[in-house]
């Protein structure tokens, strides 16, 4: 293990992308901050700017507007990083998939510009906080 | 003004109207042609005077349809005036957004989405299609392919 790959795994940053969801997977994700799951307590900060930040924390099918912000995004993030796919949308584009504005899911809008890149699906819609933190567990535990 | 009073007053453009439904105390729907639909918004907003809500636009294959909906708050009572356009190849309708500011952004949403002009607009950018949507396409007409 490279100790990239070993100091991302201890307290990794992320930063929440909003590709076009319809708010719901963003408010569990608001939850994770509050008192009552507290993932800073385990060292994950949501960080400002995705320069600072180790994961992309992604919702939404992507939407034709939002592709290029989040390849952008992406290109801005320091590698080694992992996206997280968050929520139904983001997974496989959910019941939006025949939308005539969906142009992801998220794997391939990230794979379009880095066919490596580590991406982690957390299914749901939403997802609970406590499938979040378990899929960022898991996810820091395989790479 | 009661619900009486109100019909009484909505009763006054029955001439320009093509249809005239009351199937609730509450609610009241009203048919017109694309060219009585500025004078008829008009009189709704102004004479009545109605609040406005939203207007609608449907696509039903052999013309568009526009349901302009207002609010009398006093009663409960909504009013849905609907406007049949019938040109498919150029449909278009006048602007209601010089005398109701606030349906600025649905006419803009309209024109987007099913191409119909909004002839007098006072600000027609595009609104929801993403930068790089091209011209001429139009989302929600039925013959729109994936």
């Amino acid at each position: 293990m490279s100790w990239k790959i070993k100091y991302l795994k201890k307290s990794p940053w992320v930063f929440h992308v909003n590709t076009g969801a319809c708010n719901n997977c963003d408010i569990e994700i608001v939850d994770l901050l509050t008192p009552k799951f507290d993932v800073e307590r385990l060292g994950i900060k949501l960080v400002g700017s995705p320069r600072h930040a180790d994961a992309l924390l992604v919702t939404g099918g992507v939407t034709a507007q939002a592709a290029p912000r989040l390849r952008e995004v992406y290109r801005q993030t320091p590698k080694p990083c992992v996206v997280f796919a968050i929520g139904a949308c983001a997974c496989d584009k959910g019941i939006f998939t025949n939308g005539y504005h969906m142009v992801g899911p998220v794997d391939k809008i990230i794979k379009e510009i880095d066919p490596n890149a580590i991406i982690a699906y957390v299914p749901g819609c939403p997802p609970k906080p406590e499938a979040i933190i378990s899929g960022v567990v898991k996810a820091l535990s395989v790479i | 003004m009661n619900q009486e009073e109100l019909n009484n007053k909505i009763s006054e453009i029955k001439a320009k109207l093509i249809g005239y439904e009351q199937p609730l105390a509450n609610r009241i729907y009203l048919s017109c042609e694309a060219e009585n639909s500025y004078a008829l918004n008009k009189f709704l907003f102004e004479e009545v005077p109605l609040r406005f809500l939203i207007a609608t636009g449907i696509d039903s294959e052999d013309c568009f349809e526009i349901l302009y909906h207002y609010a009398y708050d006093q009663t409960g009572c909504v009013v849905t005036l609907k406007t049949f356009i019938r040109d498919r190849e150029n449909p278009s309708v006048e602007s209601i957004s010089p005398f109701l500011p606030a349906a600025e952004w649905i006419e803009r949403e309209l024109h987007d989405l099913l191409g119909i002009e909004i002839k007098n607009h006072p600000d027609m950018r595009r609104l929801i299609l993403a930068d790089d949507w091209p011209e001429g396409v139009y989302p929600l007409r039925k013959e729109a392919k994936k």
